[in-house]
């Protein structure tokens, strides 16, 4: 039996490094153009190279998103900049033009080629059209059911991949122009500015939003890969690292515990617990169950929250001295209950009880991001590169 | 260069002048103000055989449709059918699979953008590409010069800008605790436009309420070699009026500028015809 794929996105090389240390099979990032996300950071044909052979050693895979839909003009060099991908060791192109997809699978035959979700595929006849032209994975729409998805892969028996986290679009991927029309930022050419997020007057002078909840399946993960989907695919190109660590750290569990037969109503609840603390959206299933309705969207403005909880990336452990030096990203204090975890999935909740700055003068508060800091922590775990600290509790310690 | 309508009636009779007409199929199109059946379109293509008749066919299509599409298109393909537009690559497969004797129209909306992808289309058997609204009249000309493909450009019609499959104004009657109407009139305040929110069977749409109006550029089109021009009803114009002198203005070559002054007065907005669209923000 094949295992299922955890795919996570990566929008520069640490996050790439990252992800893969945190349990991802594979990561799609974008190029220095024709992808979906242009202002993301993006990776230049070394930074690909670099990547593919950070990930081929890992036994794990990268896939360029090549997915805008092409003007004449993004047509010139379209080639050579292919093969330039395929030379850096790229493993899938992630594409929604036919035209390029059939002239990859003519050029590079060994160059697998996933179509894009932006073609909102959403039956087994369209999934049938793209086997033909030799596509080797479909990114399945949004907007489809536990049964229509089964449906697809019992009839065409082609690798079918789903999202199974992060934001949603509002309207079917690609079939939307409003971020074109509103402020001339090209939607399907990555430009898109988010409009269905925006607030709009109706005509009481109420407003009017369509947002829609962020997507959270880690409670059907077992179902998907019951059906025999192949890959589960984490949105978001432009998150922070410790979003990247938490999220696909948390799904790494829920795939290996469901395969390994124990994963418990009490697990999930804590892993449903660990992702709703890097979320800043409510979370629903979508159409999995269910036709989406009014339960999964915002009515009243962005309903977003920000996320404090990262305290900081752990650059190194003192084993003799019993010191964790970190970089610090959010303000925290003496006393305060943090969790250490590693990319392998250790997690050590501890308290601060003593804390030093770069000087190793004795501090009672953390105030000041992007700067070194030493806690002291007592533990036998290997703590390796990549390792984070989270906040879990706040304590009631008066700093003066 | 033919005129090619989209009506909001089934008044077919009282347009005279025109070469052709796109039909809505129930339960099948989206964005349309009427729908026919596929006994109602076989009884227009024998009444208006003279006529170039195009059914839309532009849902997303689910699993649960296929059969009844199948169908459905095996029974068009009987009848005087120019073309079918499609946005569901699905039909492509079907007509492929069951040899169906049917044209077909590239309609992806806003994903039709250039010509070597209108070229794939054509080699597969797509006789013709409704180009999108969100390129530039340069990139119509582009196409139009350098595919093979047959070319449809949308110069006049309230634009369709987004569909989704939800049900975003029963959604949001049911947040504010009213029901009723399936359509709601929002004003986005970045741009000061309005838009229809209208949601139907398939889901929800959004039309930008401010007239495209690319009268100015069909003189280019037709000395481009574009094989039609769309023009889609829109409501407090007399558009049968509009749609002769349109007529009446190809027929002449394009020369007489009294038409492009007399249709001044529906707006100045040309869409994207010349306004290129940008997708980088930051170095």
């Amino acid at each position: 039996m094949r295992k299922i794929e955890l795919l996570s996105p990566a929008g520069d090389l640490e996050r790439l490094k990252v992800t893969l240390s945190y349990g991802a099979d594979a990561v799609y990032i974008g190029g220095e153009k024709l992808g979906l996300r242009a202002n993301a950071t993006n990776f230049s044909i070394d930074e690909i190279k670099e990547g593919c052979d950070f990930a081929h050693k890992l036994g794990k895979k990268v896939y360029l998103t090549l997915n805008i839909v092409f003007h004449n003009e993004d047509m010139d060099g379209v080639e050579e900049y292919i093969k330039e991908v395929v030379d850096a060791g790229i493993d899938a192109f992630i594409v929604s033009d036919p035209f390029i997809i059939s002239h990859i699978k003519k050029n590079y035959p060994n160059v697998e080629v996933h179509l894009s979700t932006q073609n909102s595929t959403t039956n087994y006849e369209t999934v049938e059209y793209f086997k033909n032209e030799g596509i080797d994975r479909v990114v399945l729409a949004r907007e489809l059911s536990k049964e229509e998805i089964k449906e697809i892969i019992d009839k065409t028996h082609v690798d079918i991949e789903v999202f199974i986290h992060g934001a949603m679009c509002t309207c079917f991927s690609g079939r939307c122009a409003l971020s074109n029309y509103v402020t001339n930022r090209d939607a399907n050419r990555g430009g898109c500015a988010q409009v269905c997020r925006f607030s709009f007057i109706n005509g009481d002078n109420k407003e009017f939003t369509m947002a829609t909840k962020d997507m959270n399946m880690a409670r059907y993960i077992s179902d998907l890969i019951d059906i025999g989907v192949v890959s589960l695919k984490v949105e978001g190109r432009m998150r922070s690292l410790y979003y990247l660590a938490t999220v696909i750290g948390t799904y790494r569990k829920i795939i290996d515990d469901y395969y390994n037969n124990n994963l418990t109503e009490e697990k999930l609840n804590t892993y449903e617990q660990r992702l709703a603390r890097v979320a800043n959206r409510e979370v629903s299933s979508h159409y999995f169950l269910k036709e989406a309705d009014y339960t999964d969207q915002y009515y009243t403005g962005r309903n977003e929250a920000s996320n404090q909880d990262y305290l900081g990336q752990v650059i190194s452990y003192d084993k003799e001295n019993k010191l964790l030096k970190i970089y610090e990203r959010n303000y925290f204090k003496l006393h305060d209950k943090v969790e250490l975890f590693t990319p392998l999935g250790s997690i050590v909740e501890f308290s601060v009880e003593k804390l030093y700055n770069e000087d190793m003068e004795e501090l009672d508060v953390a105030r000041h991001p992007d700067s070194i800091y030493y806690l002291y922590l007592d533990t036998d775990i290997k703590i390796d590169e990549y390792s984070m600290i989270r906040l879990i509790e706040k304590s009631d310690y008066n700093v003066l | 260069m033919k005129v090619l309508v989209e009506l909001k009636d089934k008044n077919i009779s009282e347009y005279k002048n025109i070469d052709g007409i796109i039909l809505g199929l129930e339960d099948y199109s989206v964005f349309n103000s009427v729908t026919y059946t596929k006994e109602e379109i076989k009884d227009i293509t024998n009444k208006y055989s003279d006529l170039d008749i195009f059914i839309k066919i532009d849902k997303n299509i689910f699993n649960s449709e296929i059969n009844e599409l199948k169908e459905i298109l095996t029974y068009l393909s009987k009848l005087n059918i120019t073309g079918i537009f499609f946005y569901d690559l699905a039909l492509l497969q079907i007509k492929k699979d069951l040899n169906l004797d049917i044209n077909l129209v590239w309609s992806q909306t806003h994903m039709v953008t250039n010509y070597r992808t209108c070229n794939y289309y054509n080699e597969k058997g797509v006789e013709y590409a409704l180009l999108s609204k969100e390129i530039t009249l340069d990139e119509i000309i582009e196409i139009s010069t350098k595919s093979t493909i047959k070319t449809i450009v949308e110069v006049f019609s309230k634009p369709t800008v987004g569909f989704s499959r939800r049900k975003l104004v029963t959604n949001y009657n049911h947040d504010i605790g009213v029901s009723g109407s399936k359509e709601l009139e929002v004003l986005e305040k970045v741009s000061n436009d309005t838009y229809l929110v209208k949601e139907e069977d398939a889901g929800t749409g959004f039309i930008l309420n401010k007239i495209l109006n690319g009268t100015s550029v069909i003189k280019t089109l037709y000395e481009n070699n574009v094989d039609y021009i769309l023009l889609r009803e829109v409501e407090g114009i007399d558009f049968k009026e509009f749609v002769n002198d349109t007529k009446d203005y190809i027929d002449n070559n394009c020369l007489d500028d009294n038409y492009i002054s007399k249709y001044k007065k529906l707006g100045d907005s040309t869409g994207f015809f010349f306004k290129k669209t940008i997708y980088r923000v930051k170095k």
